[in-house]
Order: structure tokens, then sequence, then C-alpha cells
């Protein structure tokens, strides 16, 4: 009986210090009013377009939310809300290298019912060093490297036993998504972190091959192109059409419904909302706007590249037109505003320049284009220029070398490329220009460069 | 006068009952079974000796045991009650089986991979598998004060049933045995799942689900909200994680830990069938401790800003 009061007891005691908890941790809590968090990279650097996730410990006012949150210095910016409480500061330019920021939450009520914060909280970051993602075969193997611009040590950022195919670096520079063969004879989807941690299988595609990933700006979905495996082996595999892989709840579906729609090249635009890819039997660029779900085709046979204005209005590719004289390579401006389509240069060439290789930095007046200076010579020279006046200058034009898949850093003031030497057996060669550079630069050794910014 | 709509919205909420309660019950049943089955087996296959050989006397080593041999007996809320019984028939000290009682819903590798598929594998997972083990723990403990089981225990649970001897028995026979103690158990322990599933589903049909997460804005009431909502849904631990899922965004991550904490410790169905296994008072601590625990976890990450 003894035993029983004291198991009672012991149990109302418990219940008593647990209740007693409670309420002070009420008190405590509601003393303190509305916490907020910001998830900053304040140690390691943050990317150029980093967004910068902010929760509040509870619902807030997105209206009231907005007088609160402020960036030092100011920077160009808009809130994108995922529920009541989590928002993301999102920049649209972005944030430069070299400079101090300060995110801040300042104190005030921040909901209809009162809830205030009374602690204001800050975050300082600064923007981390680009490094340059690329590919690059060692003892046979193909993998994806890493190197910054200072002269540091390449380092493999996928493993040694895995043969990559293709791959695509995020805008964010967090991660890379890589392509690589599976033991069933399909090729899967991997991701692997900036630093080379965390390489993990994204996508199994069975039998099916999924090739050349491209990631949204946002780094919400993959687009990639998929060639369903035939019934049985000797069959060959089916036409390439563009597939979405959500990264946020895994959805993984084709864009077009309708399978006659193939697609090969996914590439978005700026602001994540448009998805580009190349029908090579229809010779058609198809353009699936993700928030309208329209569909926009424009005729072209090359298959790319398409590249994007900053503002994601207007988009430049190439077409092959045949003339008496001859076939003309065209490079093509379509205005999604003014709904019309253009031949922006090349339309009275008295040569094929076999304009290619075209990329658009964040900087509106600021493009790349390489070209063949004559008909005779194979090597390609990189044009830079204003595409809204067409003037420019070549920026790598050494005459022993071929010049191609050029790509812009964020704040569009270094290019990197891709570069071969013409005559004799070399290896491929990555370079880059900088403003102020007479030549280009010799990076590493490597092959199609991207940015991890 | 009934109004002429009356029948209109009773004809409505019948169909609502009627659907809620076969979702819980379906759900429910072939855990019910499979932990009665487990029942079966163990009444047949072991013995007090074995028990009392596997599991400690102390009470911090028993409750620990205790709380992780879901791990073993990967059982859902409504096995893990007809074995727990079982196994307190079998000489499972008091402390393991109440502590097994609260984890094992949480605590084994089914619900293990499904909150990972839901939540992946981060703070949700480690914080419920953490919490979880820490209430059994403690609930356990507090119950190896208590030395004499028998005033926990339902009375009616030691005189009622004996300790058979099945060592001398063909293998055929056992089986048959265990599985003539599975079918009574399941109607035993069956009577109260359905009493259960009907409480459950006559709120459901009646307390507005959307009225509940209207309201349940705010640090504390998102948690009591959430804590309400996992008894009243009666949602079996295996498939709970895909629900709190939802609740992503709309509800704090303390407030939907509580829930996935709380739930399969204690929801209405469970409820009733620890009636059928303990005291009133017993029942009450088993209820109240993890629920005061619960709350307490939940309102530390939402005041802490998780």
């Amino acid at each position: 009986m003894k035993q029983t009061i004291s198991f009672d007891k012991l149990a109302i005691s418990i219940l008593l210090i647990l209740l007693a908890l409670v309420l002070v941790i009420i008190v405590w809590g509601e003393s303190a009013g509305v916490r907020v968090v910001a998830d900053v990279p304040e140690e390691r650097g943050a990317s150029p377009y980093q967004r910068i996730k902010i929760t509040f410990s509870e619902s807030v006012s997105t209206e009231m939310a907005f007088d609160l949150i402020t960036m030092n210095p100011v920077h160009e910016a808009y809130l994108e809300w995922t529920n009541e409480r989590t928002v993301y500061f999102v920049p649209v330019k972005p944030f430069e290298l070299n400079k101090n920021y300060t995110l801040t939450v300042s104190a005030g009520v921040i909901n209809a019912s009162g809830g205030e914060i009374k602690n204001p909280r800050s975050w300082n970051f600064f923007v981390r060093e680009p490094l340059v993602a690329y590919m690059f075969t060692d003892a046979n193997q193909s993998g994806v490297w890493a190197i910054d611009l200072n002269g540091g040590e390449p380092k493999r950022l996928t493993s040694e036993e895995i043969k990559v195919l293709s791959f695509d670096a995020a805008q964010n520079g967090d991660f890379v998504v890589f392509t690589t063969l599976n033991e069933n004879g399909g090729v899967d989807l991997w991701k692997v972190n900036r630093d080379g941690s965390d390489e993990s299988l994204l996508l199994d595609c069975g039998l099916d091959r999924c090739t050349v990933p491209s990631i949204s700006p946002d780094a919400k979905y993959i687009a990639y192109s998929r060639e369903v495996a035939g019934p049985t082996p000797d069959i060959p595999y089916g036409s390439p059409r563009v597939w979405l892989l959500n990264l946020e709840n895994s959805l993984n579906s084709p864009v077009y419904a309708d399978p006659q729609v193939l697609g090969y090249n996914p590439s978005w635009s700026p602001d994540s909302q448009k998805l580009i890819s190349f029908d090579g039997l229809a010779d058609l660029i198809n353009l699936f706007d993700l928030s309208t779900n329209q569909q926009f085709v424009f005729p072209s046979n090359t298959g790319g590249p398409v590249v994007w204005s900053p503002d994601s209005t207007k988009l430049m590719f190439t077409n092959i037109r045949q003339t008496e004289e001859g076939f003309r390579t065209q490079v093509r401006l379509a205005d999604l505003t003014l709904n019309d389509t253009i031949t922006l240069i090349g339309q009275n060439d008295e040569q094929d320049y076999g304009y290619y290789s075209l990329a658009w930095s964040s900087l509106e007046e600021r493009a790349v284009m390489g070209f063949r200076l004559s008909e005779e010579q194979p090597a390609q020279v990189l044009w830079m220029f204003n595409p809204a006046r067409l003037d420019g200058i070549l920026i790598a034009n050494e005459p022993e070398y071929t010049y191609n898949s050029p790509q812009w850093d964020a704040w569009g003031s270094t290019l990197v490329f891709q570069q071969f030497r013409l005559k004799g057996v070399h290896a491929p060669e990555i370079g880059y220009w900088q403003d102020g550079f007479d030549a280009p630069k010799f990076l590493t050794n490597g092959i199609l460069p991207q940015w991890l910014p | 006068m009934v109004p002429a709509n009356f029948f209109s919205w009773l004809w409505d909420k019948l169909n609502v009952f009627a659907t809620v309660f076969l979702g819980i019950f379906v759900e429910a049943v072939p855990y019910l079974l499979l932990g009665t089955l487990a029942s079966g087996l163990v009444e047949v296959f072991t013995d007090r000796d074995q028990i009392t050989r596997w599991v400690s006397k102390r009470p911090v080593a028993s409750s620990i045991t205790g709380a992780m041999m879901g791990m073993i007996f990967p059982v859902c809320e409504c096995g893990v009650v007809p074995l727990t019984r079982r196994l307190f028939k079998k000489g499972l000290p008091l402390s393991a089986g109440i502590s097994f009682l609260l984890a094992a819903p949480v605590l084994n590798p089914i619900v293990l991979f499904s909150t990972a598929s839901a939540f992946g594998w981060a703070d949700m997972l480690f914080w419920r598998f953490f919490l979880s083990l820490i209430i059994a723990v403690t609930v356990g403990l507090v119950f190896s004060v208590e030395k004499d089981s028998n005033n926990v225990l339902k009375t009616v649970f030691d005189s009622h049933e004996h300790e058979h001897s099945y060592q001398d028995k063909s293998m055929t026979e056992k089986i048959r045995q265990a599985f003539l103690i599975t079918v009574d158990e399941f109607f035993d322990m069956g009577r109260y799942l359905v009493l259960g599933t009907t409480l459950a589903a006559g709120l459901q049909t009646f307390v507005s689900q959307s009225t509940l997460l209207a309201i349940g804005s705010g640090p504390i009431l998102s948690v009591l909200i959430m804590l309400l909502l996992a008894v009243l849904l009666s949602i079996c631990s295996t498939v709970d994680s895909f629900v709190a899922l939802g609740f992503v965004g709309t509800f704090s991550f303390g407030s939907i830990l509580s829930f996935l904490v709380f739930g399969p410790m204690v929801d209405i169905k469970s409820v009733m069938m620890y009636t059928q296994v303990f005291k009133r008072r017993a029942v009450f601590y088993i209820v109240a401790i993890p629920f005061m625990m619960s709350l307490l976890a939940g309102l530390l990450f939402n005041y802490l800003g998780k």
C-alpha cells in the first residue's frame, strides 16, 4: 500500500513539475516575442544569387514583415513567401564580391494578433569566391572538377569510380547534378555538393537514359532529356523527351503530355519560369511557361544554344537558312513582350560565319558569340557585343585556337570558355577573360566549363 | 418540427462518419492482427524464464530495453497493446512493458523508414525518435517504482489466464495454439478498437478539422491543436509521417513534432485498449505524462524558433 502511494506521488509530482516547466516556458517564450531565424551562410560565404530563408516562430503578416526586413547596403530584391512563417529574400541582381552585407529584421508588430518581434536580429555575410566547374578525364574516368581563378589546386568533386557523362551546376553554386551510366545500361541523375560531399543518386532511371540535366536558377527543378528504353534490348531507345524533376517533392513527369513533342538540351530562363528545349525532328525550339502552362515554338534547325536576356523577356538562338549563295547561319532574337522574332545578325551575310556559342550576361548590354572570321578558317573567335547596338570587340581570337562554350559569371565581368589548340595533339583547355584583359588566359585542362558561384 | 434540411445534413454526416470509421478501422485492423499474432507466438514459444533472463530487473536498463524492443517487434499502437499484455503475463517487468508500449509504435524499423521517406534523414527524424525514447523511458521509470504490478494492471489479467506450458507439444500443436490465442485476443481487443474507432470517427465528423487548423496558430495553440489532432485522427504510426507532412508550412516544426511523438503513444483507440490492460489511474498517467512532455517539447521548439 505504501508503495502504491509513492508511485502515485511520484507520477503526480512528475506531472506537476512538467506543468510548472510548461508554464515557465510559456512565460519566458511570450515575453521574448516572435522569434526569427535566417539561414545565412555567415562563415562560408554566400553565393551571388543567395536566396536567404527567414523563418518566424509564428504566422506573420506579409505586409508587416515587408517593412521590417532590410538589407544593408540596399540591394534590389523581392520577398517570396512559401507559407505564413517562411519567406525568402531573393536578390534580383547578384550580391557583389568583396562587399559585406547585413540582413536585419527589425523589432515591431508583425501580425494582426499583435505578435511582436521584441529583439531585432542581424546577420552578416559576404560573397564567396566563385569556382569554375568543368569535366576532366583522369585515367580514362571523366569526372567533375572545380577550380578557382586565383590559381588554386583543382579539386575533384565526383568520386573516382563514377564516370560522368554530362553535368550542370546550380546557379546558387551549392551543388552539381551529373549523369552516369547505371548497371542496367541506363543513365541516372546524381548530385554532389560544391565541396564534393554528399554524392548521392538523385533519380534512378532504370533502363532509360536521363541525360543533359539543367537546374532551374531557383534550384527547385531539374529539367532533363529522357530516352525510354525499348520493351526488349534489341529495340532501340525512344526519342528524347524533356522531363521535369521537382526537387522539393520528387515529382517527376514529362513536360509535354503529347508524346510527339520531342525535347533535347533543356535550358531555363533566368526567372526559372520558362523552359526551353529543342525538337530536332520538327526543327523547333519549344518554350514552356511554367507559370501559365503556355507553349511557344520558334523555328530553328541548329538545336541551340538558346540564351536569355537577364530580365527573361528576350531570347537569342541560331538558325541556318538556305539562300541562293548557300547556307547562312543567323542569330535570331525573340521578344516575348512584343511577340515578335527578328533576325538580329546575319540577315545579309555574304558568307557563312557559323555563328554559335552564344552567352548573354547578367548585364543587358553584354553578350558574347562565337563565329568564324572566314569560311576558310575552321577556328571560332569570341566576340563580345551589345545586343541592342550590335557593336562589340573580339576578346578571344588567338589564331592557333578555336573557342566555344562561353559562360558569363554572375556579374557579367568574367567569361570562361573552352579552347582547343588547332595544330598538333593537345588536351582541351579552359580559358577565361576578364574586363581589362587584352587576351584570354589559360585556366586549366578540361571541357565544358560552368560557373559554380 | 425538425427542419427539412436536417435529414440531409444528418445523411451527409453519417456518410462522413462511415467513411472515416472505415478509413481508421481498415488501416488499424491488419496491425491489430499482427500484434495479436505476435502475442500468440510469444505465449506459445517463450516462457517466463526467457523473458526474465532477457530483460534486466534494474529500472533504467529495463526501461531502455523495453523502449528499444520495437526494433525486434515492429508493431504500431494497435498491435502493441495485446503484445504488451502478453509480455506482462510472461513476466516482463512493468517498466520495460510501459516503455515498450509507448516507444514501440515509433522506435521500430518501419516507422524509421516511413518518417525518413516523408521528412528525410534530418532533424524531424532524429527528434521524433529521441523524444519518443526519452518519454517512454521516463514513464517506464515512473512505473518502475510500483513493485506490485497488480496495482496498475487489471486484476482479471492474472487470475483469469494461467501460465500454460507448451514445451511438450508438437510444432503443429504449438502453431495451432498460437493461432487460437491470436483469434481470441483479436476479438477481445478488437471490441475496443471498434469502440475507439467509433469515437474517433464521431469526433472527426462533428469537430471540423479545418476549424481546428484555423485556430491553431501561435506557439501554444499550434502545439495544443496538433496534440488534439493526434488523439482525434488516430492514424497508425506507420503512415502518420505522411499526414504530418501535409501540415508543414501551416504548422511549426515543434507542433508537428509533438503530433508525431504523442500520436503513436496516445489516441482514442489505443486509450480504449489501454483500459483493458491497465487500471484507470495507470491509464491516466500513461496519457498525461507523454502529453505534458510532448507539449513541453513542442513549446520549446516553437519558442526557440526552430
